[in-house]
């Protein structure tokens, strides 16, 4: 019996809209909820903040989307292991924490050599962290070559609007001093 | 029941369920419960207390402030989906109505300037298909625009109050194309043929205009330009041209170009298939040619395009960037692979079927097999993903989540490379389809071909080298590197079909062009050319709304509805899946309303059925009768 050719198209139309379909099934499904507001009580130890600063990276941060940690050869941005070493002396008369919080809440001011000026600033939609995670994540960074001293009282010039940072922020020779606007780039 | 009345009635029933459900959605979700009218009457108050109730009642409703609802949720499928999918059928049916006047307007010059009448009948008949899908393509407009009011009202008012300055010019260009679309249709051979074309090149102008206004309220929700960082306008200029719009106007203009060419090919294969006579097949054999040739051409740029639009993604923001190519998004480029590795193939196949149609043997079609090898080994590279799923026992094995041989074939460096190879190879399928059955005659052919192969050799071997140096460089200094790839791909397109022009005149022919005479398969090719074109437009769509994620107005206004979560790839492949089939199933009742234009008159038909013994009916008018005082 001859199929009519109305038939046959039909069939064809269902076929390959039903194939496109399935290979959809087949690559890896993952739900994206909107970020929440990570909550966070007040006697959080520095170890216990870096936990949930990795969190935050990993997922609402989006950090992890473009930095790597790890790894070597041809990077889009700079790679975080041991990147606490680095913060310490990177920008003359900067802490590691006041280095962190300017990279993330002015993320242009500092541009490491080779990379491009194109990280937004982390307190902003559309990623929007609050002042709170942003010192979680701070915390997360400080383990990657040095050890956690953050804690959510810590001051550093972008969350407190003074100079001067709280002794809990750890060593900070100069972190006193305002981060340099118009760094080099 | 009657069966026919059946069928008339079933379409009159589904309006009703869709009016029904429509009426559902726009009820308020949290509405007070009212108070059930037979309680009150068991137990009838008092007059007076009654009186003071009602007055209460009547106070306490008078006091009530206005709460703007910020959502409303459409029953069983949701708000996101209702708008996703009537979004998309508006879309595609506009894609479809934007783009059929671009080719047959240039079909319809043709015919003009060479005086071949095929030409003529070959634009009416694509004109053919607009009027209906133009209806269709309001009706879904209309749709979108009062599901939008009505399930996000707060968001649409805003965007409403961004853009009003549009909204006018937007209505006055649409009635416009009203104008434009009926008298190009219906004046056709009752103009003067320059006239009849001002009309066409009108009706392209003024639908391009609706295109970019509309293309300015979709690219500000996805890069925002022009307002402060809560919301409030500082420049509706700076609101249009914001980062994304020009390149999704160019992106668009291609793709509906590809896309209308694809439907209109697969309505040339549908009446072929379905033809009576072997002049009707030649008709539509040579018809679904050509809307094939539209859509392959329209195609080939169209992953540069796509590149400019990816380039000012991440200018405007790099995570959003991210987010589309290593992010959430970044599998929907595998699927993405899958659907363009197919069209290269088929459009291949039906170009080497096609090459059946010409007379005598055809010595080119030796080189198919090369072209076909080099065809899949592209597609297998583009397709290939960074990550692997695999077990945890595979991963320890292949020490993390890329293979350590094939997961160099997952970056971008080689998708870029095996993309620009595709291209080329199927430029070239073309060329060897356009040959057959000539030979060059110029004195210079020799030459010719050598500069041909010369140019098309030096660039494969050009692309392959970026790629390949690609893997060697920094980040930064890689991304550039596909500039250069198409360039010199675009470089040899341009220069090797100049080449070809002036090498083909004067061709001696050595077999005819046998219109109509090519295997049935070959229609059913274009067919799943314009399924696979459909569903791309679709999963497409759903990449450049979604990379939003939770924001409506991305940075700026977010999402705080129920739907703000993004859903897996697997859910937005089965919703890009009905859509296309609904999107199908309309098409299929357009072609099948366009159709209706060549069957004969009922009257003359079926009512009126020849006496075999009086013959034909005569319906002529009546020879006047003459006067007799």
């Amino acid at each position: 019996m001859q199929v009519p050719h109305i038939v046959r198209i039909g069939a064809l139309v269902i076929a390959t809209t039903a194939f496109y379909g399935y290979v959809g099934q087949m690559v890896p499904q993952k739900e994206v909820q909107p970020p929440q507001e990570t909550a966070m009580g007040g006697d959080l130890t520095p170890a216990a903040m870096a936990k949930i600063g990795r969190q935050i990276m990993e997922t609402k941060g989006f950090c992890l989307t473009c930095h790597t940690i790890g790894k070597t050869g041809a990077l889009r941005f700079p790679d975080l292991a041991n990147v606490d070493v680095r913060a310490k002396t990177r920008v003359p008369g900067l802490s590691d924490i006041e280095y962190f919080a300017q990279s993330l809440y002015e993320p242009t001011a500092y541009i490491v050599e080779g990379f491009p000026p194109a990280m937004p600033p982390i307190n902003k939609p559309p990623i929007g962290l609050t002042d709170n995670e942003i010192l979680s994540v701070i915390a997360y960074l400080q383990t990657l070559g040095g050890t956690p001293t953050v804690t959510l009282q810590t001051k550093h010039h972008y969350n407190s609007g003074a100079a001067a940072p709280a002794p809990a922020a750890g060593p900070a020779p100069g972190a006193a001093a305002a981060p340099p606007k118009g760094a080099p780039q | 029941m009657n069966r026919r009345l059946l069928v008339l009635l079933g379409p009159v029933a589904a309006l009703v369920i869709v009016a029904g459900t429509a009426s559902a959605a726009s009820q308020p979700p949290a509405a007070e419960p009212a108070q059930a009218p037979s309680a009150a009457a068991s137990q009838p108050p008092p007059a007076a207390a009654a009186a003071a109730d009602a007055a209460a009642k009547a106070k306490q409703d008078q006091d009530k402030p206005y709460v703007e609802a910020q959502y409303r949720q459409f029953p069983v499928i949701g708000s996101r989906v209702a708008i996703w999918m009537v979004a998309q059928l508006h879309l595609l049916f506009a894609a479809f109505v934007l783009a059929v006047p671009i080719f047959a307007f240039i079909v319809e010059a043709i015919g003009y300037k060479t005086g071949d009448l095929r030409y003529d009948r070959l634009a009416h008949e694509f004109t053919k298909l607009l009027s209906v899908s133009f209806s269709l393509t309001a009706t879904f407009g209309a749709a979108l625009t009062f599901m939008l009011i009505i399930l996000y009202p707060k968001f649409t008012n805003y965007l409403m109050s961004v853009f009003s300055p549009t909204f006018l010019p937007y209505v006055l260009l649409f009635f416009f194309e009203a104008f434009f679309l009926y008298t190009y249709y219906y004046g056709w051979g009752k103009f003067h043929p320059l006239v009849h074309l001002g009309l066409g090149l009108g009706l392209n102008i003024v639908g391009t205009g609706i295109m970019l206004i509309a293309n300015a309220w979709l690219t500000f929700m996805m890069s925002p330009r022009g307002v402060s960082s809560t919301g409030a306008v500082l420049s509706v200029k700076d609101a249009i041209y914001n980062y994304t719009w020009m390149p999704i106007n160019v992106h668009r203009i291609i793709a509906n170009v590809a896309f209308g060419g694809s439907i209109a090919a697969a309505y040339a294969a549908f009446k072929f298939l379905n033809a009576t006579s072997d002049e009707e097949r030649a008709h539509y054999d040579w018809m679904g040619y050509i809307g094939n040739f539209v859509a392959i051409s329209a195609f080939l740029p169209l992953p540069f395009a796509g590149y400019w639009l990816a380039k000012e993604i991440y200018a405007y923001s790099q995570t959003l960037g991210l987010t589309m190519m290593g992010g959430a998004f970044s599998w929907l480029f595998i699927i993405q692979a899958v659907l363009i590795g197919n069209l290269f193939l088929a459009a291949n196949y039906y170009l080497w079927l096609g090459m059946g149609r010409v007379e005598g043997r055809q010595p080119l079609q030796r080189f198919i097999k090369y072209l076909l090898i080099g065809i899949t080994l592209c597609f297998m590279v583009w397709a290939t993903p960074r990550s692997i799923i695999a077990t945890v026992s595979e991963l320890r094995a292949m020490g993390g989540s890329s293979h350590p041989v094939l997961g160099y074939l997952g970056v971008m460096s080689a998708k870029n490379t095996a993309v620009n190879i595709l291209i080329l190879t199927t430029f070239m399928s073309f060329l060897l389809y356009r040959r057959t059955g000539k030979i060059a005659a110029v004195a210079w052919a020799k030459k010719g071909h050598a500069a041909q192969l010369t140019i098309f050799a030096a660039v494969a071997i050009f692309v392959v080298f970026l790629g390949v140096y690609g893997y060697f460089v920094e980040a930064t200094v890689r991304i550039k590197l596909s500039v250069p790839q198409v360039l010199s791909v675009l470089f040899a397109m341009v220069s090797i079909t100049v080449i070809d022009l002036f090498l083909f005149r004067g061709a001696t022919k050595t077999g005819e062009v046998r219109w109509g005479k090519i295997p049935p398969i070959s229609q059913y090719v274009l067919i799943f050319i314009a399924v696979t074109f459909t569903w791309l437009m679709g999963l497409m769509g759903y990449v450049r709304s979604g990379l939003r994620q939770h924001w409506h107005v991305y940075g700026v206004i977010r999402d705080q509805s129920v739907d703000a979560f993004t859903p897996t790839l697997g859910f937005a492949t089965k919703v890009v899946s009905v859509t296309v089939l609904l999107f199908f199933a309309l098409i299929g009742v357009v072609f099948w309303i366009a159709s209706l234009h060549d069957r004969p008159d009922f009257e003359r038909g079926a009512r009126f059925r020849p006496d075999p013994e009086k013959g034909p009916p005569n319906f002529a008018p009546a020879a006047p009768q003459p006067q007799v005082d």
